[in-house]
């Protein structure tokens, strides 16, 4: 009988160039500033930004009193509901959707069928199985209430006679309040997690620092996540998203059909009321490249808006209507990457062993930190 | 020349193939072509699919479904007609009598439509792709009927298939039935009564003509050269930003007053950029200025630049590796 000899160590490799360059890429250091939104003047305006938050959390802005933007967007949970459908005044069609970051993104929606934070803010406001009000209601609360009128119109200018205002004077008044909630929502921004302390350990080739960060498990997981599980196809930048449109063939829900997603959105946000050409835009120029370049055609079909991964734990269930329960299940998905029942699947199967993707999982779980104030 | 030996192989494989698609040969409406399933409603045809999500996940069926439950009917269209037409759709019990072998004019002779309906959807003009979603309470034998209003002249057309509820395949019996058949054959071939009857060429000659080889389409040279320049630097993901294109021809000629389309999209993704890029300005000296462009993942993408000029039609792919 012989007895093995040797050295085995659990030690991981060292980054590459290219690696630390990739990890680089997905810091949230590397943030750029956030751009500016030229289609509502009071992006940046500190009183709009208090004025629309608010509103983001008065339930008077639905037809029962009861249901505010924070009912679905729970702070908690960072700004998702763990529900799969979102429950307001009825069942909405998908999963609430997280806003932190979204400020970044050119197309706000799982379909994308708003251009802008503002646009989007006033959907659901209108939407009868969500706030189920309408725009004279909420323009009537903000006239009645004085603390919401004397902010409103320190920032705006008066507000118009709403008993026979011109409708053009009343949307503008409508895209206003959008623009307050959008300036809040602006400032909901991730903040530094584990996974970001440990890129600027490598960064400053700590290795001690790089140890006491992150474990060999979770690293196998960046590397896998890197690398082999082409995640970073989709989920790259410091916010874990493209921002862009994604058939990933997930399956519908029960009861529903299949989620025709982007193709439909690209068509709605095109000649949506409160788009970026709109008379509603503050911008005098409405270059509008987006819409202008817009991406239209068939292999939209069933594609849905990449999320960020940054508190994927918080944002429970997942997909765009919480088809899978687990991110356990999301990894399950992306392994066997199966046809979609509309359009093509655009991910490949991956073949990672349950171990591997485990360590994804674990890696996932680095990605947690609180939202900013 | 063909041996003999390979004859009856030959026609074992054509048998399987046409067992596979006998569908289409029963009746019009849903038939299996090239490993999709097509509905062709008069000459319009989309892509046909259901599914039986709750039960069965992504297993995809063309007409007869395994169980009693919610199914999903998908057809993507394969004509954009399609998407500007009035569809319906009306599944109903099969009181004709006639099973798979049903057609729209035993639907018209059906007394009472509206009690043997247990699903109809009313005309609606749905673009792309369209979706049904009906939770089947018993087993059965059913039929489909998709019905399309032509906007123009108002001419309905329509698409009937009968189909299976609690349907469990037909087991081995196909199999045995095509391995008697083969023996029987074989027998006949060995014993030259096939070669007495036909005579061994025309046999082999049909067998070749049924498994006939498809020929690769051939591909064209391009004639003209593509650069381009990218003046905002170097393509960052997912930023918006211009290209310089400038084009000649392999004599060095610059090429201008193009009329130029831009396409593109990750082949391996199957997926196409995410703006539609257009040339906003031509520069003179083969140079046009080429917007919206922005490529929102890394990997390989490719560029493709449809040029028309005097002379003709031309394309050229640009790769990148982001």
């Amino acid at each position: 009988m012989t007895v093995a000899c040797g050295r085995w160590s659990s030690s991981i490799p060292k980054w590459t160039e290219t690696e630390i360059d990739i990890l680089k890429s997905l810091w949230l250091k590397s943030l750029p500033d956030l751009p500016p939104d030229p289609s509502n003047a009071v992006a940046d305006n500190p009183i709009a930004a208090e004025f629309g938050r608010l509103l983001f959390f008065d339930a008077r802005l639905s037809a029962n009193g009861g249901i505010s933007c924070a009912t679905c967007h729970q702070v908690e949970r960072r700004f998702t509901d763990g529900l799969q459908e979102a429950q307001a005044i009825g069942t909405t069609a998908r999963h609430t959707p997280s806003i932190v970051g979204t400020a970044y993104s050119p197309w706000q929606f799982w379909d994308g069928r708003r251009d802008s934070q503002w646009a989007q803010a006033l959907a659901p406001l209108e939407d009868p199985n969500e706030h189920g009000t309408d725009r004279a209601a909420v323009l009537g609360l903000i006239a009645e209430d004085a603390g919401y009128r004397s902010t409103y119109e320190s920032v705006f200018g008066a507000l118009p006679e709403l008993s026979n205002a011109d409708p053009v004077l009343l949307n503008t008044a409508f895209a206003n309040v959008g623009k307050s909630i959008a300036a809040f929502e602006r400032t909901l921004m991730p903040t530094s997690s584990r996974f970001d302390d440990y890129v600027e350990a490598v960064v400053d080739a700590d290795a001690d620092r790089q140890a006491g960060l992150l474990g060999d498990v979770e690293i196998r997981g960046l590397r896998l996540f890197i690398g082999e599980a082409n995640c970073t196809q989709c989920h790259n930048g410091p916010l874990f998203t493209n921002h862009e449109f994604h058939n990933t063939g997930v399956i519908s829900f029960p009861g529903d059909v299949p989620d025709k997603a982007r193709i439909a959105g690209v068509a709605e946000v095109l000649t949506s009321e409160f788009n970026c050409r709109s008379a509603y835009s503050d911008d005098p120029e409405r270059q509008c490249d987006e819409l202008k370049f817009a991406r239209t055609g068939t292999d939209l079909i069933g594609a849905q808006k990449t999320p960020s991964l940054r508190n994927i734990e918080n944002t429970a269930p997942f997909m765009h209507k919480g088809q899978l329960a687990t991110i356990t299940d999301v990894l399950a998905h992306y392994n066997e990457a199966p046809d979609a029942m509309i359009g093509h699947n655009e991910a490949e199967p991956l073949g990672l062993s349950d171990r591997e993707l485990g360590q994804l999982e674990a890696f996932l779980a680095t990605l947690a930190a609180p939202v900013s104030d | 020349m063909i041996s003999c030996r390979i004859v009856p192989y030959c026609l074992l494989f054509c048998f399987l193939v046409s067992f596979s698609s006998q569908d289409a040969a029963a009746h019009g409406g849903v038939v299996e072509e090239d490993d999709l399933c097509v509905i062709k409603v008069n000459y319009l045809r989309a892509q046909f699919k259901i599914y039986q999500p709750g039960a069965t996940g992504h297993e995809q069926y063309c007409e007869d479904l395994p169980l009693a439950s919610e199914s999903v009917f998908v057809m993507e269209y394969q004509h954009d007609s399609l998407s500007k037409m009035p569809i319906d759709f009306r599944i109903i019990r099969d009181v004709t009598g006639k099973g798979r072998f049903a057609r729209m004019e035993d639907i018209k002779n059906i007394a009472d439509l509206e009690s043997a309906t247990v699903y109809y959807r009313p005309p609606i003009v749905e673009p792309h792709i369209y979706t049904v979603n009906y939770e089947f309470t018993e087993e059965g034998n059913f039929i489909g009927v998709v019905s399309a209003e032509h906007p123009a002249s108002g001419k309905i057309y329509t698409a009937v298939f009968p189909f299976e509820v609690g349907f469990t395949g037909f087991g081995y019996w196909p199999f045995i039935i095509g391995l008697l058949f083969l023996i029987q054959f074989q027998y006949f071939l060995m014993s030259g009564r096939l070669k007495r009857w036909f005579g061994m060429k025309s046999v082999a000659a049909a067998s070749l003509l049924v498994c006939g080889l498809l020929i690769a389409p051939a591909s064209f040279a391009d004639s003209l050269i593509v650069t381009y320049t990218t003046p905002d630097g170097d393509p960052a993901i997912n930023r918006m930003h211009s290209w310089i294109l400038h084009i000649e021809n392999e004599d060095g000629l610059e090429i201008e007053g193009a009329i130029i389309e831009v396409e593109g999209g990750m082949p391996e993704h199957d997926h196409g950029l995410p703006t539609r890029p257009r040339i906003t300005e031509e520069l003179g000296g083969g140079d046009y200025r080429l917007e919206g462009m922005r490529f929102h993942m890394s990997g390989y993408w490719e560029v493709i630049v449809s040029i028309t000029t005097d002379t003709g039609n031309f394309e050229v792919t640009i790769p990148l590796q982001l």
